[in-house]
């Protein structure tokens, strides 16, 4: 064909052609790469260099160690010398080698010859046996061969013996040679078996130790499609298979990748590297393979949220913790939001949250400070009273009752309060509902006041009889004030401004149970408070504030101090009168709600001013949802109003509302924002005066911002991590149920339980300092004497009868000298019984069998027990009230009630107690009077013979012997000498049981 | 001064006005009859398919993607790996428009100078299967093949958040080659929308050779020998189609609402509804008096129209404009044909009724749920 026939320029053509292969041979070659080139791999060849220069660095440091010491060195010697030894005397020559050759090739010689043979024999054997069966005429030369082979394979067997012994001797005989120096190999190895492991991994991790051809695999196996056999760079994972991701149609178990890229995280090497390789904090709670939460069952986002799958930064979807962050993210990671992945990892400050996945029966999770901060929050704010939460559901209401208001406030007081709380207390508990962003322009503020008036009305309106008595005596504000101060009054209330320096903490927020008292004379008269104090249950069937048995005068004087301190500026607020144009609108507007237009004028018309007032009362409590935290009569049993928030932080961010707001899209922001100004996304709406937000402002700091959303943001569906729940044991169940009470009724503030608690101890020592005259110092060592006791280990030490019978009503007075007072609570049996099953799940100890021991003695028995009471020994008086005695020593060092050990301490206990009570107390004041050390001598050796565990036994007898009509111990005892020096030993109380 | 443009673009974008603005110059563009012809000629607007023209469109759509990448909104849009191929299908449509128009234009231009068109010649010449064809699809082949490498590369497919079937993705988008049947959804009833009128499209395609007897511009490319034909295509494909299509991937946000390019798609915004029915419209809008409690009675209007759209205008069409083609055609191909017709038109007569009278439906009868 020649070239005119052509239509397109060949030349041309194949130019094209060259181009687009090439194009096409770029665009695979691209494809490939993009495909080999993750992000994860550097970080794996990273780390692998980071491995190689860590075993390097602990293999000098192994080696220089062992050069340091002479044992080793010694070997080493020792070792060369034997080698050189060796190498002398046994060394392989080509003479023993060629000899042992020779017997090696004679005994394999005649090892096949004997083979063969046998394998001959056996042939012919079958010849004979078929001969002989079936008579055939060789059946006898058959034989006769037969019997010369097997002597032949016989002769042969045993000289395969005899040579294989010689090769065997030979071989011996060499190798017996070198057995001193294997001995000194073996030795030096358990020298330096550390070192000799770290040289191995060294030799397979580094490129620089390794073989050639090692090298050269090295290479290889991590190179494109090559890779797919046994790359050094490959994805990490752990499968969860009990722990599952959501996807809607069905539950597949988690994949974690994660440690594809934080490849040191339970390695602590890496504790001071940087991200990703940097080690988990706190391995021995979390990761660690040793500790509850190991990587192999609870993986990593678990707890951190995110995309387990994901093997690229983008890919995991991490978030950033601050906009400083975020900025530094976007530079060093090309950081984008993955705004598709409807569960993002949680940040770094609210991780704590997801505790409460998994932990959510546990009422404060150990660990976990933040998020039991919010917890607490939220329990002190009452969220759960318009918010439906589960964990709350059975709690009470965390406001006072309003339906004997009448007698309690007056209508201006009520008026200003609900007007603006926090200008009356700026902590106030009740949060504001008006002058908020969203109704403080002039109109809502002149509606505000009137609806205001007209919820005032109905509450008043509202009231039931309350009998009040008149004061019996004239009460002293300084006894008053010296009271509140000693008798424990400061571990629920504050009667000060608290300066907002002051950072809120959980012992914080224990103080802080109930209301601060200041202002309390322009709240209420003194002989309401009188009235309250006497009986607080009377007005409030369902308060948490205890009965503290107070006599009259003790309530009068109380009454008198406290009602002493006004609050003048918020006196003086002006009240506006009620106007009643704008409250014809408010009424109007809720007619409308059931009526026409023209019928709701009608109504209007028809309606008297108090009419009116009780209408919108009730309408506008309805909507601000007041009965939600107080008692209001016509609102029992109504629902409340807010959003439940059982799972709130699982719900889909789009159901989210930002209004016009320019903020991170993301829950927690929403959260944030939500709490710092409640109103907030009404900004830039339109809308009526009902369709408002009405969430109200607790004007809550930052920090307690944080904590609360970190409470929220572990509010979630937890159906996919079911199996990893801390279990529901009897045990655990009631425990929670115990530790729910304590938070109740803040039993924390005063007792320290489960190593936390007993706020109250400072201000026991500020009162030490002010009415006793301590020193500083002093003041500080003694204040635990003066404290309520640490219940730590009540539930083994305390006979749950009389735990019951005290709880219910702390009649017998175990430690007299105390000024701080058990007070009586509000318990019902049921919390009576969860306490004490509480107390002892804590101890491990079980309930409600209980094995009660013979604590009968003979005369001899009780005498040397006796002896062992009195002051020549040990001097248990010294410190002990017994009955009505008091002891002798410094009041500083006084200690329990014995005379009410038969019924109140266990007796199994008790000899725990006397053989060591700083094992079942740390820190406690009680002497030991058996030191552990020395036991078999530590008992005085002159009573039952020096045996101690009788001695114990005798004494703990004799203890549950004595009662408050037991005067004997005391009588027989000598008589004390009156003197004022301390005790001689240090045995003042223990410190708090 | 650019945000002053920017909004008046999203502005004209808006199907209510740039719809009409399309049908409107598409006549003009594609002139069906001498009168409009004249208009184009006069205007000039035949330039468009010179080579001048064709630069022209092709560097003012080039111009308007360069100016609205600096807004991020429509960055955003028009970047969503979704929508990149859509962006595409416009710029190759205009080209290929051209070519074909310039094609037939120089062909009509031979042809009136007594010469034969441009493929008469091409079909003069030979090329060989082997080597020529083969080497330069092969060669074709292979560039496709870099060029749909290189996007798999360069765009990430666009994987969305697993699938969850109590929430469903705001806007809800057809594939993009459903985007104008489910633009039609807007304005008809599913079973219209969704059921008749694909069909209707498809025996009317099928309907097409049987209906067309016009010997002329077979195997060459003219517009002055099939103007009709030309024209009637144009408007189903340009108008029809690839506006629609480019309007429900560019221009619908959340909640189906409009959003001009440049548009923040905001989850928020509420369009006011206030559509009503014929029926409605007639009693009480116009007559100020209730719905007749009689379906028939109350939908008498609806169903006139429809009869007076179907049953008389065929005849009226036949009478005045369409006389020469019912000369043509004969009365069975002229019927087939202009009921095709009727249906092709009652989508751009449907949109304007809604824009201009807020009418939802013709006939309404949610009782038996037949709604036109």
């Amino acid at each position: 064909m020649g070239q005119d026939e052509r239509h397109y320029n060949i030349n041309k053509l194949n130019m094209l052609f060259a181009f687009a292969s090439i194009a096409l041979l770029l665009a695979i070659m691209s494809l490939f790469m993009k495909d080999y080139d993750r992000e994860w791999k550097d970080y794996q060849t990273q780390f692998r260099a980071m491995e190689v220069e860590k075993a390097r660095v602990k293999l000098d440091k192994e080696t220089l160690t062992l050069e340091a010491q002479d044992e080793y060195n010694e070997l080493v010697a020792q070792l060369e010398k034997a080698q050189a030894e060796f190498d002398a005397k046994c060394a392989l020559t080509d003479e023993i080698k060629a000899s042992l050759k020779e017997v090696e090739d004679q005994a394999i010689l005649v090892e096949q010859d004997y083979k063969f043979r046998k394998a001959e024999l056996d042939a012919l054997k079958y010849k004979f046996e078929h001969a002989e069966a079936y008579q055939e005429a060789d059946a006898e030369k058959y034989g006769e061969e037969f019997q010369a082979l097997s002597e032949r394979v016989n002769e042969l067997g045993l000289q395969l013996e005899v040579s294989k012994q010689a090769l065997k001797a030979k071989e011996q005989e060499i190798k017996s040679c070198g057995e001193e120096l294997k001995q000194l190999r073996r030795s030096q190895s358990k020298i330096a078996g550390q070192r000799d492991l770290l040289q191995r991994k060294l030799d397979s991790i580094d490129p620089a130790e390794m073989t050639f051809v090692n090298q050269i695999a090295n290479l290889v196996r991590d190179l494109p499609v090559l890779d797919l056999a046994n790359p050094n760079n490959k994805i990490e994972q752990v499968v969860l298979k009990d722990v599952t991701d959501n996807v809607n149609f069905m539950n597949v178990p988690k994949v974690e990748r994660c440690i594809s890229c934080h490849l040191g995280i339970t390695n602590p090497d890496y504790e001071n590297e940087v991200q990703p390789f940097k080690t988990h904090p706190n391995l021995e709670q979390y990761v660690g393979k040793n500790s509850p939460h190991p990587i192999e069952e609870f993986g990593c986002t678990v707890c951190h949220g995110g995309r387990a799958r994901g093997t690229s930064f983008n890919g995991a979807v991490h978030v950033p913790s601050s906009p400083a962050q975020k900025a530094e993210w976007e530079e060093k990671y090309g950081y984008h939001q993955m705004e598709l992945w409807e569960d993002p990892m949680i940040p770094l400050p609210l991780t704590q949250s997801q505790c409460f996945k998994c932990h959510s029966g546990e009422t404060r999770i150990k660990g976990a400070d933040k998020l039991n901060l919010g917890l607490s929050l939220i329990e002190k704010s009452g969220c759960y009273a318009c918010h439906e939460i589960d964990k709350y559901k059975h709690w009470n209401k965390p406001g006072p009752d309003l339906t004997k208001l009448d007698t309690k406030i007056s209508k201006e007081w009520a008026y200003r309060w609900i007007n603006d709380p926090h200008s009356f207390r700026h902590n106030a508990m009740m949060p504001a509902y008006f002058n908020q962003s969203n109704n403080s322009d002039p109109v809502s503020l002149k509606r505000s006041s009137q609806e205001i008036h007209a919820m005032i009305h109905y509450l008043f309106e509202n009231t039931q009889p309350f009998q009040q008595a008149k004061l019996p005596v004239k009460g002293n504000a300084e006894t008053g004030e010296e009271l509140v101060k000693s008798i424990g009054c400061y571990a629920c209330h504050q009667i000060k401004p608290e300066a907002d320096l002051v950072k809120t903490d959980i012992d914080n927020l224990r103080r802080r149970h109930g209301p601060n008292l200041i202002g309390l004379g322009s709240k209420t008269s003194k002989q309401w408070l009188f009235n309250w104090l006497k009986d607080p249950t009377r007005y409030h069937p369902k308060t948490s504030m205890p009965d503290m048995r107070l006599t009259d005068q003790e309530a009068a004087d109380i009454a008198e101090f406290l009602s002493g301190d006004k609050n003048r500026e918020f006196d003086a607020q002006p009240v506006p009168e009620i106007d009643v144009n704008i409250l014809n609108g408010i009424v109007i507007d809720f007619l409308k709600r059931g009526l026409t237009d023209q019928g709701a004028r009608d109504k209007l018309a028809q309606m008297k001013l108090g009419e009116k007032l009780h209408f919108a009362g009730e309408k506008l409590i309805s909507q601000y949802g007041c009965y939600s935290c107080h008692n209001i009569k016509g609102f029992e049993g109504a629902k409340p109003i807010g959003v439940e928030l059982t799972e709130e932080a699982s719900k889909s961010i789009h159901k989210f509302d930002f209004g016009f707001l320019h903020i991170e899209h993301s829950k927690h922001a929403w959260f944030t924002q939500k709490l710092k100004d409640p109103r907030s996304f009404d900004h830039g709406k339109i809308k009526a005066p009902d369709e408002k937000l009405r969430m109200p402002n607790f004007e809550f700091k930052d920090e307690e911002i944080e904590a609360i959303v970190t409470a929220l943001m572990g509010f979630v569906n937890t159906s996919t991590v079911e199996a990893k729940k801390v279990p529901r044991t009897p045990e655990n169940l009631i425990k929670e149920k115990g530790q729910d009470l304590i938070a109740q009724f803040n039993c924390q503030g005063c007792h320290i339980m489960e190593g936390n608690g007993g706020t109250i101890a400072s201000t026991v020592e500020t009162w030490l300092k002010e009415y006793e005259g301590k020193t500083d110092n002093e003041a500080a060592t003694v204040r635990d004497s003066f404290s309520p006791p640490n219940l730590h280990g009540v539930g083994k030490k305390l006979d749950p009868e009389w735990l019951f019978n005290f709880l219910h009503e702390p009649k017998q007075i175990v430690r007299p000298w105390l000024r701080v007072r058990m007070p009586t609570f509000n318990f019902n049996v049921s919390h009576l019984n969860s306490l004490i099953q509480y107390f002892q799940a804590v101890d491990g100890d079980a309930f409600p069998y209980k094995f009660d021991p013979d604590t009968k003695m003979t005369k001899e028995e009780y005498a040397a027990a006796e002896k062992l009471f009195s002051e020549d020994y040990f001097g248990c008086t010294q410190c002990h009230v017994v009955g009505g005695k008091l002891p002798s020593g410094s009041q500083d060092s006084w200690a329990p009630n014995l005379a009410l050990a038969r019924t109140r301490l266990q007796p199994e206990w008790l000899i725990e107690w006397l053989k060591n009570p700083s094992a079942l107390m740390p820190g406690t004041k009680m002497p030991t009077f058996f030191d552990p050390d020395s036991y078999e001598e530590s008992g005085p050796e002159d009573i039952l013979d020096g045996n101690e565990d009788e001695q114990i036994r005798v004494l703990r007898n004799f203890l549950m012997s004595l009662s408050d009509d037991t005067p004997e111990p005391e009588a027989k005892a000598k008589p004390r000498p009156k003197s004022t020096t301390a005790p001689k030993k240090a045995a003042p109380a223990e410190s708090n049981p | 001064m650019i945000e002053t443009i920017k909004e008046v673009i999203n502005k004209i974008t808006n199907p209510q006005i740039l719809f009409p603005i399309l049908a409107v110059s598409y006549l003009f563009v594609f002139p069906m009859n001498n009168f409009f012809e004249k208009i184009n000629r006069k205007l000039g607007i035949y330039k468009l398919w010179t080579r001048n023209g064709g630069i022209l469109m092709m560097s003012g759509l080039f111009a308007f993607f360069c100016f609205g990448i600096s807004d991020p909104n429509f960055r955003k849009i028009v970047s969503k790996p979704d929508n990149v191929p859509i962006v595409g299908l416009l710029f190759l449509v205009v080209f290929f428009l051209w070519l074909s128009m310039k094609q037939a234009y120089d062909n009509d231009a031979r042809i009136a100078a007594g010469k034969p068109p441009q493929e008469a010649e091409d079909a003069k010449e030979k090329i060989l299967v082997w080597p020529d064809l083969v080497y330069i699809e092969f060669i074709c082949l292979i560039l496709c093949s870099v060029l749909l490498l290189v996007w798999a590369m360069a765009l990430q497919a666009p994987i969305e958040e697993p699938a969850n079937p109590s929430v469903s993705p705001n806007p809800s988008k057809a594939p993009w080659y459903f985007l104008g049947l489910q633009e039609m959804l807007v304005y008809f009833d599913p079973w219209l929308a969704g059921v008749v009128f694909p069909t209707v499209i498809m025996i009317g395609l099928m309907a097409i050779p049987y209906i067309d007897n016009n010997k002329k511009g077979s195997g060459y490319y003219t517009f002055n020998d099939r103007r009709m034909a030309v024209s009637i295509f144009m408007f189903l494909w340009i108008v029809l189609w690839i506006f629609l299509i480019s309007v429900g991937t560019f221009l619908r946000g959340p909640n189906w609402n409009f959003f001009g390019p440049f548009e923040y798609w905001d989850l928020h915004k509420l369009e006011a509804l206030t559509n009503v029915n014929l029926s409605e419209l007639i009693y009480m809008i116009w007559m100020k008096k209730q719905l007749p409690s009689n379906i028939l009675l109350r939908e008498m209007w609806g169903f006139l129209a429809v009869f007076v759209y179907f049953g008389v205008m065929p005849l009226l069409l036949a009478k005045t404009v369409l006389k020469n083609v019912f000369k043509n055609l004969g009365p069975l191909r002229y019927s087939v044909f202009v009921i095709l017709l009727l249906f092709t038109a009652s989508l751009p007569i449907k949109m304007l009724l809604r824009w201009v009278f807020n009418i939802k439906y013709i006939i309404a009868i949610p009782e038996f749920f037949f709604n036109i």
